[in-house]
């Protein structure tokens, strides 16, 4: 039905492929805004420069060695990956510049890994065979952040969601995101013909629906509420159970599951309501936000406010004042885009996620013929997309807000990390290797 | 694997998703301008006003009046130079607003009407100066003639209409006005009340320089002797008697006008009648206080005879004694004078006389028609100024008397209550057409003596100003 998309490498002779046209695009909008902010702030330190030739360091190394190791990968998923980091380390610097350096150092981390994966030998085979010992991994870490889980910021109130070595803190719900999908892409691609067979079988499906899908279903849906009520991160929660249903849905074809699924996010969600304070905050400011538009409902409203500030062409980097929103450089990244450059900044923003998650998805398509591939891409594709749909949605007060990054732009090393290490999987996955 | 048609369903789930959110951002960025983004409690309002580098106010002799500085912290900081000036210019905070020319001019002077491209680029907002005709030597020789007083007083140039002096008392610091404000708005004397522009004070003997002019017009004699003419005119609610003590005497028309007696204009009233009454003060514009750009707002159009408080035969005498229903303002009362110097054809008051853009030197004049409405004949207009400067020769408004000055004038009372104003509204001409008219109010005082002094002093100060250009 679709064809496949193969990535242009007959023209070897043009130094110009499309991924460095596009990569030298991010480094000239970068390069300007580089220059716009430094004559906002008349003049510019020795680390802002630094950060810059860090980033064309990442973008031409990157290049190199994917040119060489994966040459028939998909050419757009590493330059705008690397353009919205940029452009995140760049609002980084511009919002809370102290912040910034920490960032570059986990985008040349970010990076590094990401060409690891890129170069590894058979990354997904791996990933396959070793599921149980990745999801004994991923549940130690999980158990682990609930005894251990501390908050960088060291207010004792804050979600303890991340584990600290020193004054290095990581989050491992970020890991066990990748592990997660690896680990059910693998599972279904097993139970796939099972599953297929039963839509096969027709008639009342609907009334026998066999513990083989609602039993995984079950067992995340379960998980989900255990990081909820442990660690209090609804988000994650969220995310981690639509994904699932996601992938669910891709393996059995049955749209049952989606809707059965988004009802237990409904029951899931009023219980959370009643019980839990953070979601009752959550979904009242969500409804009506303006009468305590200077108490519990602050920070949506200052983000509404950025959106509105920011008009259709922006207020131009360093003369907006998304300060205003509270965390702004980690969850409200979006708003500060909106503010500083319009609604064009975000469509870009959009856009560009879009084009992430589209060519994803063509890969998980173009991976057919292997099942695991092809729903570890679906998968991966799904996290990036969920993920950002949600905490767009969330700035913007078409849904609740919760408390997830904004892939590649937001403050934040291990969201940085995870999302290029997908960047990794999914150009691994468009080479089709394995 | 068969999922190519689920994974097609997920990527348009997904781009619907995407097209949501950049709806829903599109909806905020564009209509969010006019809805949230003026909520009082977005600080982007705050901030932004902060950053606006406001014009300058100077006086019609490029004497700086207000000035806005930049501090260290790059925090814009408004100066205002002279107190005596305050009550005219008003207040810029960045917490409470404008008041007086301040508000009035508050777009030119925050430079609001700047093009695209100076938007666009987000060039600092700077704000246009402007010149008020007011004029800084009329405002001090003002403040320092009501010396703390309460009370009004409106000084304007003939036969343009330039206001060259406004001052009401008390009145307040704008420099640590947020400082201030709790206790000023509490304050008791209201200064935040221009009373030489909204206040509507009982007229009292003021209108009998319009019942002059119903006598005149209907022809009656000014030069019959009137018995009793100083007696008290007992009103309901008050006793109304000259504006000077004077002995039990008989009076001409005329001279009960010097004194401004009570007692012949209740009879004149009686005579002409409820009609010719307010016939003559509807022409003097009595039903219609005049505006003043920015500051008095121009009263409803179609406003006419049938909104004035219509004078009854019940309240004639109250009425045209100025104690009945009928308010005026004292720049109601400069129109009035200035009306009467200018053979009866009343300038239209103004205050901006020209506007200087950021960054340039050259001051563009603000042209403006403003016709003269006709209040008078010319011959009428002329008999009152010479019945005022009697007044001022050999009446109660003696005390407005300058030398070498030609001053006319009228000093009366006004009952509120148990509170007396004292008025003095009067002119001094200067050369050719050019002349000064002024309205003095008084509160609590039952002196129209002083209230003619400070007039007098007001007018030689004015007259001594313009004659120098």
């Amino acid at each position: 039905m679709t064809a496949i998309t193969a990535p242009e490498t007959n023209e070897k002779k043009s130094f110009l492929n499309v991924e460095r046209i596009l990569l030298l695009l991010a480094g000239v909008f970068l390069l300007v805004n580089f220059f716009a902010l430094a004559f906002i702030r008349s003049g510019f330190g020795i680390t802002d420069a630094l950060q810059l030739v860090v980033w064309v360091v990442c973008a031409a190394a990157g290049q190199w060695w994917l040119e060489r190791r994966l040459p028939r990968r998909d050419m757009l998923l590493f330059p705008i990956a690397m353009f919205l980091s940029g452009w995140g380390l760049l609002l980084i610097n511009r919002l809370t510049q102290p912040f910034a350096d920490r960032q570059t150092v986990w985008l040349v981390i970010s990076v590094g890994v990401m060409m690891l994966v890129a170069g590894f030998p058979h990354p997904l085979r791996w990933l396959r065979n070793y599921r149980y010992i990745l999801l004994m991994i991923g549940l130690v870490l999980l158990v682990g952040t609930i005894i251990l889980g501390r908050n960088p910021s060291g207010f004792a109130d804050a979600p303890q969601l991340w584990l600290g070595i020193g004054s290095v803190f990581f989050q491992p719900s970020e890991a066990l995101k990748i592990i997660l999908v690896a680990f059910l892409a693998s599972y279904l691609a097993e139970q796939y013909p099972a599953l297929r067979a039963e839509e096969m079988s027709g008639g009342r499906r609907f009334l026998n629906v066999s513990p083989r899908i609602y039993g995984p279903i079950l067992l995340m849906w379960g998980m989900s509420v255990v990081i909820l009520v442990w660690q209090r991160d609804l988000g994650t929660a969220i995310l981690f159970f639509i994904v699932f249903l996601v992938l669910l849905y891709v393996a059995s074809g049955s749209t049952f599951i989606l809707a059965s699924g988004a009802a237990l996010i409904l029951i899931a969600g009023v219980v959370a309501y009643k019980l839990f304070a953070v979601v009752e905050l959550r979904v009242d400011i969500w409804l009506n936000p303006w009468p305590e538009a200077d108490g519990r409902a602050f920070q949506i409203v200052q983000s509404l406010l950025a959106f509105a500030a920011g008009g259709i062409f922006g207020q131009g980097i360093g003369q907006g004042s998304p300060g205003y929103i509270p965390v702004t450089h980690s969850d409200f990244i979006f708003a500060a885009i909106a503010e500083e450059w319009g609604l064009l900044g975000i469509i870009v923003v959009i856009t560009c996620i879009a084009v992430i998650v589209t060519r994803g998805l063509r890969i998980a398509i173009s991976q057919r013929p292997q099942s695991f591939l092809s729903l570890l891409a679906a998968g991966l594709s799904m996290l990036i997309a969920v993920q950002s749909l949600m905490i767009m949605a969330g700035v913007l007060k078409v849904i609740p807000l919760t408390g997830v990054t904004l892939p590649f732009l937001s403050y934040g090393g291990s969201s940085l990390l995870i999302s290029f290490i997908i960047i990794g999987l999914l150009l691994r996955l468009s080479a089709s290797e394995d | 694997m068969r999922s190519t048609r689920e994974i097609n369903r997920l990527l348009l789930g997904v781009l619907a998703g995407f097209a949501i959110v950049a709806l829903a951002a599109a909806y905020w960025a564009i209509f969010g301008i006019d809805t949230i983004l003026t909520r009082e409690d977005n600080p982007r309002l705050f901030e932004a006003e902060a950053a606006i580098l406001r014009g300058d106010i100077v006086d019609r002799a490029d004497h700086l009046l207000a000035t806005s500085t930049i501090g260290e912290d790059g925090s814009v900081s408004r100066n205002y130079e002279y107190p005596e000036t305050s009550s005219a210019l008003g207040y810029y905070s960045l917490r409470y607003g404008t008041g007086g020319a301040e508000a009035a001019y508050n777009s030119i002077l925050r430079g609001d009407n700047r093009d695209f491209t100076t938007q666009l680029l987000h060039r600092p907002q700077v704000g246009t100066d402007i010149k008020l005709t007011l004029d800084l030597g009329i405002q001090q020789q003002i403040a320092q003639a009501l010396n703390g007083r309460v009370g009004a007083v409106v000084v304007m140039g003939v036969p343009n209409g330039e206001i060259l002096g406004l001052v009401s008392l008390p009145t307040y610091n704008p420099n640590t006005l947020d400082a201030d404000w709790e206790m000023l708005i509490e304050a008791p004397g209201k200064p935040f009340f221009n009373r030489a522009l909204q206040a509507n004070y009982q007229p009292g003997g003021t209108l009998q320089t319009l019942l002059m002019a119903a006598a005149l017009l209907n022809r009656q004699p000014l030069e019959t002797v009137i018995e009793n003419a100083t007696d008290t005119v007992q009103l309901a609610n008050v006793d109304v008697s000259c504006a000077v003590r004077l002995p039990e005497m008989a009076l001409t028309l005329r001279d009960a006008y010097a004194f401004a007696c009570p007692k012949p204009f209740e009879e004149l009233a009686e005579t002409l009648d409820r009609e010719k009454i307010q016939d003559t003060f509807v022409t003097f514009q009595l039903n219609r206080p005049p505006s003043l750009e920015g500051f008095v707002p121009q009263p409803a159009t179609g406003a006419s005879v049938t909104s004035f408080p219509l004078i009854t035969t019940d309240n004639l005498v109250e009425n045209a004694l100025g104690q009945g229903n009928l308010t005026v303002t004292p720049l109601q009362m400069a129109v009035m004078a200035a009306a009467i110097i200018n053979d009866g054809n009343a300038p239209q008051p103004y205050t901006l006389a020209a506007t200087r853009a950021a960054e340039s030197d050259a001051w563009i004049p603000v042209e403006a028609i403003r016709p003269t409405i006709p209040y008078a004949n010319a011959n009428t207009a002329r008999q009152l100024q010479d019945l005022m400067r009697s007044a001022v020769a050999n009446g109660a408004a003696f005390n407005a008397a300058r030398p070498n000055i030609d001053i006319g004038g009228h000093a009366t009372i006004a009952y509120s209550g148990d509170e007396t104003q004292a008025w003095f509204v009067g002119f001094a001409t200067i050369a050719g057409r050019q002349a000064i008219s002024v309205a003095v109010v008084l509160e609590n005082s039952n002196d129209p003596g002083l209230a003619a002094d400070i007039g007098g002093t007001v007018l030689a100060a004015a007259h001594e100003a313009l004659r120098q250009n």
